[in-house]
Formats: C-alpha cells, structure tokens, sequence
C-alpha cells in the first residue's frame, strides 16, 4: 500500500501550538503550593577528598528547609549497569570543577544561593588527570579505585584478517585526527520537579511525583528506584515539554536524583533548574577523540583492511562510555563494505564532566577522520572521491564482518542525488581560487537491537483506548522532545484506522500511565515505538472491523477504514463515480474539527431502524465495536528480530541496530587565505531515512543535524585550563548564528525498510557525522591543506596555509603544528596553556615537568 | 544564578539622575539597555545596593542634525536607532559599519550608544560566575590580587571590547558629560584610560549624556572590519575602523582606530601622516596595517591567539584602507 492519506504528507507538529504561543508547559513552567528552589553546591576543585562537611551554617539560614550532601542519598547508580559509579551528590570525594556536593532546598533562589556560600568544606586537593594520553599512564591517585590506569573500558576487536588485508593493498594510509570536545547546547537548560504525596494511612512520605527534563523517564524512574530505595511503583515520572536533548537529557543527571532527595529531606515539592554554566558541567557531550586511523586499499580505492585506535577522553564518569568507545569501533561497518578491521578502543578517565552520548552517538569524531582518509587516499591514487565511494559500498542484504545486519540500503542513490544537485562532474575542480567542493557520506542506527539494561522485555509497548466518543487515545512510552515523536504516533495510528489524524491524542512519556519505553536515544523512537503504535492501532483495527462487518454484513477482510469512514468494499457511498480515489477524497474533511460527531443514543437508536449498512462513519464503527467486545483498546509492542542483534563477541551487542540510515553530503566552500575564515556556501544532504513519514519533519532533522555538524566543524569547542571549563556559557561556547548558516538542501531518498513502520527508519541523526568531513574536505579542496583537527577555526586553517607555503608560522599553542597534530596538549584549547591557571595540588600532572616537555613535544 | 538585589532608582531628568548619583556616589551603577550590566552582575561582578535606570530619561535619546554642527546623538539612543538612521548611514559610514556589527539584532535593540561607549573591559578569566572566579583564583579586576593573563605582573589587561568606539574616534567624536557639579565635553580620544580597570576617565558621579559628530568628519568614507567566530552575537576579538577623507584618489584627512586588542580602543598614532597626499595602493595599506597591528597588544583575554588576532588587525587594516579608498 502507497497510498496513504497521512503517512507521507507534510504535518505539523501536533505540539506546535503551545510551543510557538508559550502556552506549553515546560519542567520549569511548573510550579507546586509550598514548592522550595533548589540550589546545588559544585566543586571548585578537578579532584579532591572531602574531609569534613559543615552545613550548619546554612541550615541556620532563615528561609533555608533542608541541606543535604553525599550521605543522604549515598546509594551508586549510572546508566549503564557496567557503570554505576556516580552518586547524587559526592561522597568523600570530588573529581571534577563542577561535581555536586552539596544541595540547598530554600524558600527562594536568593537564600539558597547565599546558603550555598555558608556551607564549609575542607578538601584535599588530589593530584589531577586532563590530558587521556597521560591519564592512561596513571599508576596513583586513580579517579576511581577500581579502574586500573584510568582507563574505564579498552576493547580490541579483530574481524577477517587485518594484517593480510594491509599486505594485499596497494596502498596503505596512515593518519592522527582529533575531534575536540563539544557539547549539546540543548535550548532548555535541565530542569526537575519532585514532590512526594503524604501517605494517607502512615501520614509518612508516600508515593514520589517527579517531573523532569528527560529523554528517557523509565531509566529515570528506575535510578531513582534504586537510590531512593523505594519501589518503582511508588515512583512517577512525568516528561513535559522537552526543549531539546540531543543525548544530554538521555541518562540520569544528577538534578533529577538530587530533586527527589532534597524534597525528601525538606518534606516539601523541591524545583532545580542548572544554571546554563551547571548545564555545561553537568555536559555528558562528545568526548575529545584522538583517532589513529590506517587504511590500506588497492589501486582502485577498493579498501582492504582498516585499522583504528580511539582515545576518548571520557571525563570523570562512566556515562555512557562504554557504549560510546564501542559505537566508535563497531560503525566503521555498516557504512562501506570493509572485509577487515582491527579495532582498539580506549574510554580513558579524566578530571572533568563526564561525556556521554550525543547526537550521533559513538560514531561522529570517527566518521570525520575515516571520510577525511577516504579523500587523501583519493588524491594520493588520482581518483574521483565519490568513486572511492562508491566502489566500496555494500551489497545488501548482508551481515558486515563485525556482525551487523544491513537490509535497506539507500546510500548509492543518496550520493547520485549530491553528486547530481551539486554538479559535482561539472564543477569540482572548477571552481574559483579558493572555493572547493567536498563530500562524505554518514550512518546511524535506528535504534539499538539491545537495550542497556539487559532483559527479553519488548523495548517498546503501545496501549491504545478507544471510546464511544471516538476519541482515540494513544498511550506511548516514547519521549517526544521535539523531534516529533508524538506527532509520528500520532500519524501510524490514524493511518492504521483511517480516522483523522485530529481524533488521535498522544497520552506520551508519564511511568503512570503509560507502558514503558526505553526512552529517546540512539534514533530508536520511529522504528521501535512506530512498530509498537502501529501493531496496537491494527490490533484495535482488527476488532473495529469485525464489529463492522457483522453491520455491514460483509467478510472482514471486504471492510475498509479510510478517511474517518469505514467503508465496505466495492459499495460506493451516495451517488458517486466508484473510483477508490473519489471515495477518498470525498471525504477529507479538514484536520483539526471532527465531523458528524454522534452522540451516543442517537447511534442506538438509528441501529435499531436501520437494516444492514453499507458504510459507516468512524463514530458509528466504534460503537458497535464497543457495543460488540466490551470496549476497544489493543496493545503493541516490539523488539529487535534476534538475527539483527549482532555478533557474539565482547562488546558485540552495541552497534548492531534493525536498520540503519544513510546520509551523502556535499558541502560548497570558500577559504579567504589570508584570515583563513571559512564561509560555507551550500550543503546538499540526501539522507535515506526508508519512508519519509513526515518529510517536513524529515527535513528538520536532517538540517538540524547538518546545522549542528557545521558547528562542531567550524566553531564549537569546550576549551579547559587545568580541568577547568574556559566557556561555561552559549556566548563563548560558539554555536553557529543564522548569520553563517548555509543553504541546506534537503533530499529524502526513500528506501522502504521492511521491517521498518511503513518502511521508515531514522532521520534525527544519521546526516550529522558527514557534514564535518565534508566540509574539511571542501576546505583542502578549496584551498589544499587538510585540517585533521576540528573545529576548523580561522586560526587552525591560516596556521596550516602558512605551514604549507613555509611562510612566518602562527604559534597556536607551544610547537603543535595543527597540520600534522603529533604532541598533544591538555584537551582542546588553543591558547589557555599559557595563562597561569588556577592553584591546585603541587603534585598535578599538568605542574610536572616531565609532562610540560611531553606537552611542548620535546623543544622547549 | 540569580540577579543580587538592589533598590532601583528611576529618575525622570538628568538632573535627577544627577542628583540621585551624587547621593549615592559609589554604591550605584548605572543601567541603560543592561545588555552588558545585567549578565556581569548574575555573575556577581556587580552587587551594587542601587541601580540607576536611566530609561525614563526621554531627553537622552534620540539623533539630532544640527545645522553646521554636526550630529548629536543622545546616550541612550539604541544601537539600532542608530543603524537605522539615514543621516548615518549617509555621512558617517564608518558608524554605521561598526553600529551593524554588535551582538546581534535583538541585542542592537536593547544596547544603547552611551553603554557601548562605556562599555567595561572583558576578558575570560573575569567574565565568569562566581563560583568559577573562586575555583580558578580570583583576578585583579574583581576580587583578587594576580593576573591569569600576564602571571607575575601587576596591571589589568581586560580588553575593552566595544565596536561603535573606534568609529567614534575614526570620526573625531566628542561626548558630554553631566554631574551635579556641571556639564563638560571631551573628546572621546581622551575619555579612555589603557588600563583594564580604571577604563574611562569619569568619575562614579557622572554621566555620559550626548556623543557629538562632528560636521567636519561627515562624508567621510569609512570601513569597520570585526574578527570574530560567528556571524553574529560576538564581541568582537579585534575590531579595525578606518575613515578617510578622500580628495578625488588622494585622501585629504585620515584616521584608524583599533578595538578588543588593548585595554582601551586606540587611535593608531601616525596613520594620517602616512596617509595624507597620497592615493593608497596595497603597498600603502599594508603599511598601515602593520602600524595599526603594532598598536595592537592582544593577549589571551578572549578566543583565538593573541599572534592570530594581531595578524588580523594587520590584515584588516590594510582591507579597510583599500575598502575605503575604492
């Protein structure tokens, strides 16, 4: 079936009217009688041990209720079950600038910011890790005792036969590329609301309400389960309007546990809202990525083997860690066709925020320096870069030799379609001086084939209710947070029962009411909860249509539900030409006002004067049905088919995913050599999402992602001094303005997954990791130096121009030569070595001088 | 982060103004678009018992042609008013460059001239929270008694990061001054002291009330180059104005001035001798340019490297000359 009458049409956001009005509500819109403001003390050292706490001071403070520190809430937790070593406030020790210590629940923000100033604390300074290179050497003072080396997590994967793969090249390249770290800069800074109800028979605290800014309230309600130490049944989480999450809202943030704590301790509704600088440390972005790729290929650009190391440099928690070192490694498949790769990957502590995920999750710093390789192998063998492309891509179906299952493949079409609209033939090579033409190609996931936590549960369920009013209600797990989750319900289920799409209202993301989802990350929503709506709505369909056909007195199989009638079929209503399309269109009524609503006696008591019926409006249908089975409502779940889980190997259940999308992008560039400012002109992104179920929401998320690309590429960078964040704030912290932002065009190119719903697969992220490669491939073509450090700021690129024409060199930071990055200074960070920093423990690695040589490479 | 309380004082005149900040002398700051003030003082750079708002002094604002004078432009005049002016636009069009670069539109709306003159200097190690000052260390601008920028040295680098200022002085402007002790006018190239925390010669007392262009710098070509990483809302991390007075190909009067590189913007001392007589070619401009990067001591008080920025003031310089010339 192609002809659909919602899926596939351009919708508006279901949500969009209290979005755009400020009418919708928002964690922090809300407000509870008696409620107190929370405020959080952070630590002002990178890695200390607390000695002794004093919160008298603070206590005493009029309008103060409750101080709480690690002690009252002391029970580990941490998203992944590997990885439970956070605590909602530290305990006995701190091991970034920003850990939380120490929480102030007060009658206003005023008091609770000065009660933080009274609270005394005496730390130890501990010596500090900031550089993953040198954290890995660590022998003492360990992050965390039980993490040898500092290392959290190393992988070393071996597929087909590396060593012959690089033997049988002609030839082999071999290159270090950096990513710097950067961080979501979601609009909505993290906000949570936590009330707990007095039990009516005890008159102790009860049942705990939690209102938060999350993409994942089940995990959510699961943490605070276990740090509470009460049932999971005697917690609600209730996701608002989310103002974007991008993965920094996909775990548990400290806020959201140390919320539910205060309000325990303060026997009162606690609010905290981070301040944009907390948001920053809070951070879990996209962890600075140090890349050692090698590539060996045969003269045609047919790769042979790929080897790659990754050092992540993953801050002072685990996160998300361990699935991000092992995305890095397992999505060098799934992309081209690679008979060998050897992997090792290091998810390396610091003394910083914790990374975690982040749109593109795992794949993006690795994708940037592979795409880049792909190009310098295509000038060193004089060949078209989208040949090298294309002469490598899979031939689905297939399981890639890391054991990922690819069936829908639209990557050829998606690099036809840029090469075409960008007159790449024509042009490339063309262009004026200093203009160039890049492309690259990206992946991602449609959600992961295993959930973290490991269990046979389905990873989506769906209810749906329907009632005599023909209302149609959906309860869904899946977090809308503005990528349109609730919209692409919404649109499944009113395609599934031919009803208006106004009749569907979106019941999402409240553990109380609805079944449970594992949340919004790693693209999983449309492919997984779509699957789940779409089975529920054919499960309700399926009693709607019996029930009318016993009315309309025909087989089941003959009743058709379309454009809010049920119909019977070959039986053309009224007076009209029976063609199908006129039935349909016939009765489109206009979204937004329900026609012919029914009322209840009115419909019983037609019934009874009314013989057989030969077509019924949806109303009508519903209440026989209920009339017929008691009332309507239908489940749907899901759960990744088993052949698409992956292999067995260690670490072998990330990356594997029931589909995958597929992004090719060509980026238009000019380099002004003389400032070395880059300006892009256009980007061409075709992105195979499988089924465009909402192109205009498809095209929202393929330029957010490319816009969002353009920005790790160009501009943003978390810059530390002595684990100490430089730009904690959207002003030094460069997103890109609309002033820079290029013409993106759009391309959807439609594979039709099979298993996906109605063939879609994702579209939120997969466009995202191509766009940094294309556009540093743009630039060397523009102007010949190849940048393997982003982000690609004007002074990167004039170094790199004045290094290559040997002309008088700019000193970025002491004698790192960005063209061919081989000593590393402490993450990111141009220019903040010199400065002399903040005091810390004498026995810092950063104050050694072994390490100032290491960091100056030698030529001091 | 919240804002720290104070009394609000909303005087009607500049005489009360006036009045209001002789009795409560240092203990108030004054706000106008509070585009620069308000974020300083939720970071607690500022914990002031009073606020002067001067919005509901109606005789600040506005832009005035005086026949043979000159433009008179009112302290409190927003900086889009600014850019909307045609009588700028036509003949003082280094302003109006520096005028369309600052922050953003929506802040161009909010911000007004005399803030942006008065601008306070910035730098990184200073414009941070609270709590960030305390773990770094506190600095000599706030609190504190070492700089992160010079380690060891004694004086405050913060750069003063305004971009109208340097046009100002492109145009030879002069401002008036207001206290309850009187009126005075200064040029605007003596307002500024190279020093990231005395900053303005004006006393806590008194008020920039009027920026004056002078008629003899209108039709003044101009040109106003600004570095920075993005297309909008950035301060700038060097800022270069050029104004030239041409005489057909020859220029007949000349100056360039330099922001965001110094503790104060300056006039590049020089230029016009270089400049007058001559019909400026590349070579010309590229003098310039290493005059002007000369003036510029950059130092690691904002983004980019201090080497990269002083290149940029070099280049720019020499792009604004020819942009002017042409």
């Amino acid at each position: 079936m192609t002809d659909f009458s919602i899926i596939g049409k351009p919708i508006a956001m279901v949500d969009a009217a209290g979005k755009t009005t400020g009418a919708g509500k928002y964690a922090d819109d809300f407000k509870l009688p008696g409620m107190l403001i929370g405020k959080i003390l952070h630590s002002p050292y990178p890695h200390a041990r607390i000695k002794s706490i004093d919160t008298s001071g603070a206590k005493a403070l009029d309008g103060v209720v409750a101080v709480i520190t690690g002690e009252d809430a002391p029970n580990p937790y941490g998203i992944l079950p590997v990885g439970h070593d956070e605590t909602a406030l530290a305990v006995g020790k701190v091991r970034y600038v920003g850990d939380h210590v120490a929480c102030v629940a007060a009658i206003s923000e005023e008091i609770a910011e000065r009660a933080l100033e009274l609270i005394e604390i005496d730390y130890e300074p501990l010596p500090a890790w900031f550089d993953p290179e040198q954290s890995m050497k660590a022998e003492i003072d360990l992050i965390h005792e039980n993490r040898p080396h500092n290392i959290e997590k190393d992988y070393h994967h071996v597929f087909g036969d590396p060593d012959k793969g690089f033997a049988d090249a002609d030839y082999v390249h071999e290159a270090r590329y950096i990513a710097n770290e950067v961080t979501h800069a979601a609009m909505e800074p993290h906000c949570t609301l936590a009330n707990f109800e007095l039990d009516p028979h005890t008159g102790k605290l009860g049942r705990l309400t939690v209102w938060s800014s999350t993409q994942v309230p089940y995990y959510l309600q699961h943490k605070l389960s276990l740090v509470l130490e009460m049932p999971m049944s005697q917690i609600r989480v209730i996701k608002p309007l989310v103002g974007g999450g991008f993965g920094g809202k996909s775990e548990i943030i400290p806020l959201e546990i140390i919320a539910a704590v205060a309000a325990r301790a303060a026997k009162a509704p606690v609010k905290i809202t981070y301040t944009r600088e907390e948001v920053f440390w809070a951070h879990r972005g996209r962890p600075r990525t140090i890349i050692d790729l090698k590539t060996g290929v045969k003269n045609d650009g047919r790769v042979t083997s790929v080897a790659c190391k990754v050092i992540q440099d993953g801050g002072a928690y685990c996160s998300y860690g361990v699935v991000t070192i092992l995305y890095s490694g397992a999505l060098l498949g799934a992309l081209y066709d690679i008979p060998n790769i050897r992997y090792d990957g290091y998810r390396v502590l610091t003394n910083k925020p914790a990374c975690g995920a982040m749109r593109g999750h795992g794949t993006v710093n690795v994708r940037f320096a592979f795409e880049s390789q792909m190009d310098e192998i295509a000038a060193k063998l004089n060949l078209d870069p989208a040949a090298v492309r294309r002469i490598n891509l899979l031939k689905p179906p297939t399981v890639t030799v890391n054991g990922l299952r690819v069936l829908s493949y639209g990557l050829p079409e998606c690099i036809d379609q840029v090469i075409t609209r960008s007159g790449w033939l024509e042009r490339k090579g063309k262009l004026p001086k200093g203009h160039g033409l890049g492309m690259a190609c990206s992946h991602y996931v449609s959600g992961a084939a295993n959930s973290i936590i490991r269990s046979d549960m389905p990873h989506s369920t769906v209810n749906i209710k329907i009632d005599r009013d023909g209302g149609v209600v959906v309860y869904t797990g899946a977090s809308e947070i503005g990528q349109g989750s609730d919209t692409m319900t919404a649109q499944v289920v009113a395609e599934v029962l031919g009803c208006d799409l106004a009749r569907v209202k979106v019941i999402a993301a409240d553990t109380d009411l609805t079944p449970i989802d594992l949340g919004s990350y790693s693209s999983r929503v449309t492919f997984m909860a779509g699957n789940a709506a779409l089975r529920a709505a054919e499960e309700v369909k399926k009693n709607i249509v019996s029930a009318a056909a016993k009315r309309m007195n025909c087989p089941p199989e003959d009743v058709i539900m379309r454009n809010d009638h049920v119909y019977k079929r070959g039986v053309v209503p009224g007076d009209h030409d029976p063609t199908a399309a006129e039935i349909l269109e016939e009765k489109d009524a206009p979204r937004g006002r329900v026609d012919g609503q029914i009322l209840r006696g009115s419909v019983l008591q037609t019934r009874k004067e009314e013989g057989p019926k030969q077509h019924m409006s949806f109303e009508e249908a519903v209440v026989s049905a209920i009339d017929f089975h008691g009332a309507l409502t239908g489940t749907g779940s899901y759960a990744p088919p088993a052949e698409a889980r992956g292999g067995k190997h260690k670490g072998g259940g990330v990356g594997p995913s029931p589909a995958y999308s597929y992004s090719a992008q060509v980026a238009e560039v000019s380099v002004d050599e003389e400032t070395g400012e880059v300006r892009v002109h256009k980007i061409w992104a075709a992105h195979d999402c499988g089924r465009a179920l909402n192109p205009v929401a498809v095209e929202g998320q393929v330029i957010g992602s490319v816009w969002m690309g353009l920005g790790q590429a160009l501009e943003e960078e978390m810059v530390w001094k002595d684990g100490l964040l430089m730009n904690p704030g959207m002003l030094e912290y460069r997103s890109p303005s609309s002033a820079e932002s290029p013409d993106i065009e759009c391309i959807i190119v439609e594979s039709i997954d099979p298993e996906g719903p109605f063939g879609a697969k994702e579209a939120g992220e997969g466009s995202l990791a191509a766009t940094i490669p294309a556009i540093s491939n743009a630039i060397c073509d523009a102007v010949g130096v190849r940048l393997r450090e982003s982000p690609f700021t004007p002074e990167r690129i004039l170094a790199a121009l004045r290094a290559k024409k040997g002309m008088k060199r700019i000193e970025m930071t002491e004698s790192v030569d960005p063209t061919a990055p081989a000593t590393f200074r402490e993450h990111g960070g141009s220019l903040w070595f010199r400065g002399k920093g903040p005091l810390r423990d004498p026995l810092d690695p950063s104050r050694q001088p072994s390490r100032a040589s290491a960091v100056l490479g030698g030529k001091q | 982060m919240s804002l720290p309380s104070f009394q609000l004082l909303r005087p009607k005149t500049i005489a009360e103004a006036v009045a209001l900040l002789a009795e409560h002398d240092r203990e108030v700051k004054i706000v106008a678009g509070g585009t620069d003030l308000l974020p300083s003082m939720k970071q607690k750079l500022f914990t002031p018992p009073y606020v002067l708002d001067l919005r509901g002094v109606s005789e600040l604002r506005g832009i005035r042609d005086v026949a043979g004078q000159g433009v008179e432009i009112g302290a409190l005049t927003t900086l889009s008013a600014i850019e909307h002016a045609s009588i700028i636009r036509k003949d003082y069009s280094v302003l109006y460059e520096a005028v369309r670069t600052v922050a953003s539109p929506v802040l161009r709306n909010m911000g007004t001239l005399g803030g942006n003159v008065c601008l306070d200097t910035r730098c990184l190690w200073y414009n941070q929270s609270l709590l960030w000052r305390k773990s770094c260390g506190f600095c000599l601008k706030k609190d504190g008694d070492l700089c992160h920028v010079a380690p060891g040295g004694k004086f405050c680098w913060a750069a003063f990061s305004g971009d109208t200022p340097p046009a100002l002085l492109c145009l030879g402007a002069e401002i008036e001054i207001v206290s309850s002790h009187g009126v005075r006018r200064t040029p605007l190239s003596e307002f500024y002291v190279n020093d990231g925390i005395v900053r303005l010669r004006l006393a806590p007392n008194e008020i920039v009330t009027r920026v004056f262009l002078p008629a003899s710098a209108a039709g003044w070509r101009g040109s106003y180059h600004k570095l920075r990483i993005r297309g909008s809302i950035d301060y700038p991390l060097a800022g270069v104005a050029v104004a030239l007075k041409m005489n057909q190909d020859r220029v007949a009067d000349a100056r360039v001035a330099i922001t965001a590189v110094n503790p104060a913007p300056h006039l590049v001392k020089d230029a016009d001798a270089q400049l007058i007589g001559l019909a400026p070619d590349e070579g010309l401009a590229e003098r310039i340019g290493e005059m002007a990067a000369r003036t510029a001591k950059p130092l690691t008080t904002s983004a980019l490297t201090p080497e990269y920025r002083r290149e940029m003031v070099r280049v720019f310089t020499k792009r604004a000359v020819v942009a002017c010339a042409n």
